[in-house]
């Protein structure tokens, strides 16, 4: 059990460290265009507007 | 001119590799045994195909091109992150233990990336594929980065003797570091022009720099991956051993 909670908050703090890579590098914090990042280099589709 | 003329080349350079390592690994014994390398060399293939088909009958601002891309991102992604466990798996062929632990891991952070992703449902719900898909495929793709780094640290600590891992392991670290450094350096810079033209050339030459590590890997370097295995007495105690006689 205590393997098991430790495992999980190795987890954690790996996908935390992703997530944190990926907002520095992408920029999609409060008021910026988020920068897609993407495997290949087929060009990136401009997002359609959202459903009114 | 010149630049769409290299970023052609480098597209169909691209396709030519992945092919012909396709080809080889299904000619070669390596197709049962090591079945993920493929699978990701094909959806490499299949993507970027489907990509280009779809680009040219409908265009880059189209829906069908829209769906097509991030669909084709998302089989990119799984592929990818499977690609990186099965490196997992084959790095810990001889380690029971450290493969439990591991694989129990790699289950944890692959359910919480689908938990931060579908975080993305409290902001907006009406578009779910598009949101959730740009959410989870771009958190995937640094967790494969990560992992992959991880990996590399991992092969170097336990001394690793499967040089084809290596190789394989640094190709993948080409292909995933190289975008985000080079977005990084969009970010940073200010010369916007020559900036996005750099991103624009990475993301092809770093796919390129991973097929010819990886063609060199598989077809120059010996799979020693079932036949070495790690020695069970310590390197330091065999050291001090030897010292003793």
């Amino acid at each position: 059990m205590k393997n098991l909670v430790l495992t999980f908050l190795l987890a954690l703090l790996v996908v935390l460290t992703c997530v944190s890579i990926r907002r520095m590098v992408c920029g999609t914090s409060a008021g910026q265009k988020p920068a897609l990042v993407a495997i290949g280099g087929d060009p990136v589709p401009p997002v359609p507007p959202p459903k009114k | 001119m010149g630049i769409s003329v290299a970023s052609y080349g480098l597209q169909y350079g691209c396709f030519i590799i992945e092919a012909g390592l396709i080809l080889y690994l299904a000619r070669s014994n390596q197709l049962k045994t090591r079945p993920t390398p493929l699978l990701y060399l094909l959806s490499l293939l299949v993507a970027a195909l489907m990509r280009a088909f779809v680009l040219h009958e409908y265009g880059l601002a189209s829906r069908q091109y829209f769906y097509v891309y991030w669909s084709t991102d998302f089989l990119l992604v799984i592929s990818a992150f499977l690609l990186v466990c099965f490196f997992f798996r084959r790095a810990c062929r001889h380690e029971e233990k450290m493969w439990r632990f591991v694989r129990l891991l790699l289950v944890f952070i692959f359910v919480l990336i689908l938990g931060i992703s579908g975080l993305v449902f409290s902001r907006n719900y009406k578009d779910l594929f598009p949101y959730f898909v740009f959410e989870f495929n771009e958190n995937l793709y640094f967790t494969c980065l990560v992992l992959n780094t991880l990996l590399y640290l991992l092969l170097q600590q336990i001394d690793s003797a499967d040089d084809q891992l290596g190789l394989l392991v640094c190709g993948v670290g080409i292909q995933f570091a190289g975008p985000a450094a080079t977005l990084a350096l969009v970010h940073l810079t200010t010369a916007e022009r020559f900036a996005q033209a750099l991103n624009s050339f990475a993301i092809p030459l770093c796919t390129l720099g991973m097929l010819l590590v990886w063609a060199y890997a598989i077809v120059r370097v010996p799979d020693t991956a079932s036949e070495v295995a790690r020695p069970k007495v310590p390197v330091l105690a065999e050291a001090t051993a030897d010292l003793n006689v």
